[in-house]
């Protein structure tokens, strides 16, 4: 008995699940110390020491958030913008990244440098002249004033993950498609997609969060209160002299809510898409 | 014949091609180009600010020739070059190794994805803000643990080497998640047939990463470096919120510099040369990497 | 080839747009004199203070009570100044006309008069309307010789300190900067606090004004009186840096300082930590309120900064403050000048004052019993001298960063007083007589 459970406190404590540990606490105390601030007391986030452990459990920042600032409104936006400038980002990216991946159109390298090129430009250049675009179309404080200007500025980079992941996709199995008559649409849908999930994945995390946090553009465009996303309404918050970091990292804690709430809708496909050709051992 | 009707198919695949690249494109252009060639236009021009828009007056090279006599250019570059190719090397590395760890965990490897996402997709300024509170020198939580060891109170933001590194250290905690994510959707798509073989010949776990694992993962490698390399060179939030480009001007990257050129001193023409001549650094620094990893892997892979 | 063409068509979209863009207001007045007019209009303003009700909206329905015709619909500013600034900048020369009326820094006036980011108030407003603000407000909003800034509240330095502390080691309030020095090194030797005297010292706006304090207490300037020629480096600009990094390296300050903005620095006082603080008007609310995260209330006293020995006493405070603006573009002059008239008057300003412990821009509101008895604050800030930041000249952002980045070497130890002040020099100089081109 006492055999066997030491070989099994040794099999716990393999190089792997130390190495784990280890990413888990690189990764996890920073985040505990911003849940942790966000339920202190205004005198606990300031404390010298600081409190590891909050002495007074409070909810005050939360309510702050939520009643002070329309804060309930801003996370309503950033998932209607996020998600449609995701989903867009998806639908088109996916079939320009296979077009560029798979097929032998001309002047494919000029575009894909083109693609770069405009996901290079620094977003600072270009808020002027977009914000006088969306004005003259009469854009301005609205929805698509950012699901656009994000579904167009984010894509190339996805375009670029899709195409990459596309590539690796063996072309047997698409040629027996074409074979057995499938239309392109159809072979992407049935043979590509199932076997690009990682890819797909990747390429959508990667443009929801950069569609979830962008400031500038949200900051410009829509001056509005109820078209304000999180980053702008978190900027909105304190006073002139005042940082208040106890609501802002509480505003942060709700913000990841959605995300979390993404991650567990796709978590099957996700996981088991990223871990199923995984090799034990 | 037969080669005439392969040419047709090559056509016709060319033009199912740009069809299909057709709606992403024409989105991309649309609201793209525009801007764009506004921003490089007024790199290019006299532009004077006015309450109703900007008017750009007459080619000129003087935008340019400011910024590259401007000291500050030069330091900005330097910056931002520095810090790119460090904190490239360290997430690209960090993530993979990380990504190894995670392929191989047998428990938990969900829950870990998981927690990976939550600093990646963390609003800029938040992280900013958070890592401000960390690095505090009166209340921060950093500096508590230093004195606590015994190693006095520094002032880290207030000091250049470790202010910079304090940029750093908060820039690896946000983005090596994202490296993590694209290096492991990468492992995956590796064949197991490939690890099987290896295993028969009895190759070790270092040589197998090597000779196996990091061939295949090379194209998603260039990819995760491609995509740190850009963010990194546009470097921004951080400095903004943690140290305003302090102490001195010894952390303002070259977002900053336009940034500030543009919306506190109302110069928007160097302030579009600036951003202008980055994303063409930016460019040419990746087509360069792109080459000299391609051919890299062209040699080894014949 | 596609994409060519689609851009081809936005691009004629954007040449013959013009501005498309829906103003929210009803109608308006062609006149534009100020009185009493109907409509809509859009107040865009950072938050003021961050608990109990807020100032904005309890004056808009003391106003809206006043002109029952008007409508005025708050927005919401980001709190930190320079983004602030960047959305109006990137807003107003987009061409938009909402924000109708909007609140800006007090040191805005040179480059957003110059940018015409802001219509001039002195063209429809009479002398007299400007002649009733306390002496140098409206100077300090001129450009060109027009207005652009209603004085809406004033703000400047203070010195606060510990009264509990400075009692207990039998101290006087400081008048001397020397005093001050030697009473906070000594505090922090007994352990009566951790830290002597805190302000603000990171790299930023806030380190110009702190400044400029010292600057003006030992008698130099920025800029001549032409604003096209540096005067900083000078033995007036040298007493002042050298004094400053002699307060970090004597231990009266901690090496903190330098990268303190104002929350940090109050923090440091309000939780327990400081003898003294230097800080604007809201300090003394913040760490005097039960509410607030404060260890020290009742007992914390506020006085004028002090001046250096042999000089005058007391010293000088610098001043800051937000102005109402007009954005060129709106739609509504008429309305917009009936409420910067109203939200400038005296009931508004005794508001301010009285409910929200702002200083107040009006003279007599100012000087008047009922204000200086309600808050020590306003009180003290009856016998401060005030210094303004050279910000008549448009260049004036480029000069403040010339300032802070070099002032912030020098205390952070990497430069000496002398050749981090020449090298401010040389900075201001290139932006102010080249009329500003530079990074």
């Amino acid at each position: 008995m006492r055999h066997s459970s030491r070989r099994g406190w040794r099999r716990a404590v393999n190089g792997v699940n130390v190495a784990a540990l280890l990413v888990f606490l690189f990764i996890a105390l920073p985040l505990y110390w911003m849940i942790s601030a966000a339920f202190k007391t205004p005198e606990g986030v300031g404390a010298s020491p600081p409190q590891y452990f909050p002495h007074h459990l409070s909810t005050k920042n939360f309510s702050i958030a939520f009643s002070q600032f329309t804060f309930g409104q801003y996370i309503v936006n950033s998932v209607i913008v996020a998600v449609s400038a995701t989903v867009l980002i998806l639908v088109f990216g996916t079939l320009a990244g296979y077009a560029l991946g798979r097929t032998p159109m001309r002047g494919r390298l000029a575009v894909l440098m083109s693609l770069l090129m405009i996901s290079v430009f620094p977003e600072i250049a270009v808020v002027v002249p977009l914000y006088a675009l969306l004005r003259d179309i009469g854009w301005l404080n609205s929805y698509q004033a950012l699901i656009i200007p994000y579904t167009a500025f984010f894509m190339p980079f996805a375009i670029w993950i899709l195409r990459n992941y596309f590539l690796g996709i063996p072309r047997e199995m698409e040629e027996s498609a074409r074979i057995d008559g499938a239309s392109p649409l159809r072979t992407i849908w049935s043979v590509i997609l199932p076997q690009a999930w990682p890819g797909l994945f990747t390429a959508g995390i990667f443009t929801f969060t950069a569609c979830w946090t962008e400031f500038l553009m949200a900051l410009s465009f829509n001056i509005v209160n109820g078209y304000r996303t999180i980053p702008v309404g978190v900027a909105l918050f304190g006073a002139q002299f005042v940082v208040p970091y106890g609501t802002i990292f509480a505003a942060s804690v709700v913000a990841v809510v959605p995300i979390a709430v993404l991650v567990l809708i796709f978590r099957r496909s996700v996981v088991s898409g990223l871990t199923a050709g995984s090799v034990k051992g | 014949m037969a080669s005439s009707s392969h040419d047709a198919f090559r056509r016709r695949q060319a033009r199912l091609g740009w069809a299909l690249s057709a709606p992403a494109l024409t989105v991309i252009a649309a609201v793209t180009i525009f801007p764009i060639c506004y921003a490089i236009a007024m790199s290019v021009s006299n532009v004077s600010a006015t309450g109703s828009g900007f008017s750009l007056n007459g080619l000129t090279g003087n935008n340019y020739s400011i910024m590259f006599n401007a000291p500050q250019w030069r330091y900005a570059l330097f910056f931002t070059v520095l810090y790119t190719v460090v904190t490239v090397a360290i997430e690209v590395a960090l993530g993979t190794a990380i990504a190894l760890v995670l392929e191989r965990l047998t428990w938990a490897r969900g829950w870990m994805m998981a927690l990976m996402l939550i600093p990646w997709s963390m609003i800029t300024v938040i992280n900013a803000q958070l890592w401000g509170y960390i690095y505090n020198p009166t209340y921060g939580v950093l500096d508590d643990i230093f004195s606590r060891l015994g190693l006095g109170a520094p002032v880290i933001l207030g000091t250049k080497v470790p202010a910079i590194m304090a940029l750093m250290g908060a820039d690896v905690w946000k983005t090596t998640p994202f490296v993590v994510i694209i290096v492991l959707a990468g492992l995956v798509m590796i064949p197991r047939d490939y690890y099987e073989a290896a295993a028969v010949d009895g190759a070790g776990g270092w040589t197998i990463f090597w000779k196996i694992t990091f061939p295949q993962l090379r194209p998603t490698i260039a990819l995760a470096v491609l995509f740190r390399v850009l963010q990194a060179f546009g470097l921004f939030d951080l400095p903004f919120v943690l140290t305003n480009g302090g102490p001195g001007d010894s952390t303002q990257s070259l977002a900053i510099l336009a940034y500030n050129a543009m919306f506190r001193d109302l110069d928007f023409g160097p302030g579009a040369a600036v951003a202008t001549s980055t994303a063409l650094l930016v460019v040419i620094g990746c087509l360069v990497f792109l080459k000299v990893f391609r051919a890299q892997a062209g040699t080894e892979e014949s | 080839m596609a994409t060519a063409a689609a851009s081809a068509v936005l691009l004629a979209a954007t040449a013959c747009g013009g501005s498309s863009s829906s103003g929210s207001g009803t109608s308006s007045a062609p006149a534009v004199s100020g009185s009493a007019t109907s409509g809509t209009i859009t107040w865009w303003a950072s938050p003021i203070t961050t608990s109990g009700s807020d100032p904005r909206t309890v004056l808009i329905k003391k106003f809206e009570k006043a002109y029952p015709k008007i409508h005025v619909n708050l927005q919401s500013a980001p709190t930190d100044t320079d983004t602030n600034r960047s959305s109006l900048i990137t807003t107003i020369s987009g061409g938009a006309t909402s924000p109708d009326v909007y609140m800006g820094d007090v040191i805005w006036p040179g480059q957003f008069g110059k940018a015409g980011l802001a219509a001039p108030l002195s063209k429809y407003l009479p002398k007299s309307y400007f002649s009733q603000f306390a002496p140098g407000l409206a100077q300090g909003a001129t450009y060109n010789g027009q207005v652009y800034g209603a004085p809406f509240f004033e703000d400047e330095g203070f010195l606060y300190y510990r009264k509990d502390l400075l009692a207990k080691e039998h101290m006087k309030v400081p008048t001397t900067w020397q005093q001050l020095e030697s009473e906070a090194s000594t505090l922090t030797k007994k352990k009566d606090a951790k830290y002597g005297y805190v302000w603000e010292g990171d790299s930023y706006e806030g380190l110009t004004c702190d400044f400029m304090e010292y600057l003006g207490s030992a008698g130099g300037t920025v800029l001549n009186s032409g604003m096209n020629g540096s005067t900083l480096n000078s033995a007036a600009g040298k007493k002042a840096l050298s004094f400053m990094q002699s307060l970090i390296t004597s231990g009266a300050s901690p090496k903190a300082v330098t990268t303190m903005q104002e929350p940090q620095a109050m923090s440091a006082f309000a939780s327990g930590q400081s003898a003294f603080l230097r800080n604007w008007d809201y300090g003394y609310s913040y760490a005097n309120t039960a509410s607030s995260p404060s260890k020290v209330v009742g007992k914390v006293g506020v006085a004028p900064l002090p001046g250096f020995a042999g000089g005058t006493s007391p010293g000088t405070s610098t001043i800051g403050g937000w102005n109402l603006y007009i954005n060129p573009h709106s739609k509504h002059v008429a309305a917009d000048l009936t409420f910067i008239k109203w939200m400038t008057g005296a009931t508004a300003e005794k508001t301010l004052a009285t409910q929200f412990s702002e200083i107040p821009t009006l003279q007599s509101v100012r000087t008047s019993s009922g204000v200086v008895s309600s808050n020590p604050v306003l009180a003290a800030a009856a016998k401060t001298r005030l210094i303004p930041r050279p910000a008549g000249t448009p260049q004036y952002a480029k000069v403040s960063q010339a300032i802070y980045t070099n002032v912030n070497s020098a205390l952070t130890g990497s430069a000496q007083p002398g050749p981090a002040l020449s090298s401010a020099s040389s900075a201001i100089n290139s932006a102010v007589s080249s009329s500003g081109s530079g990074l």
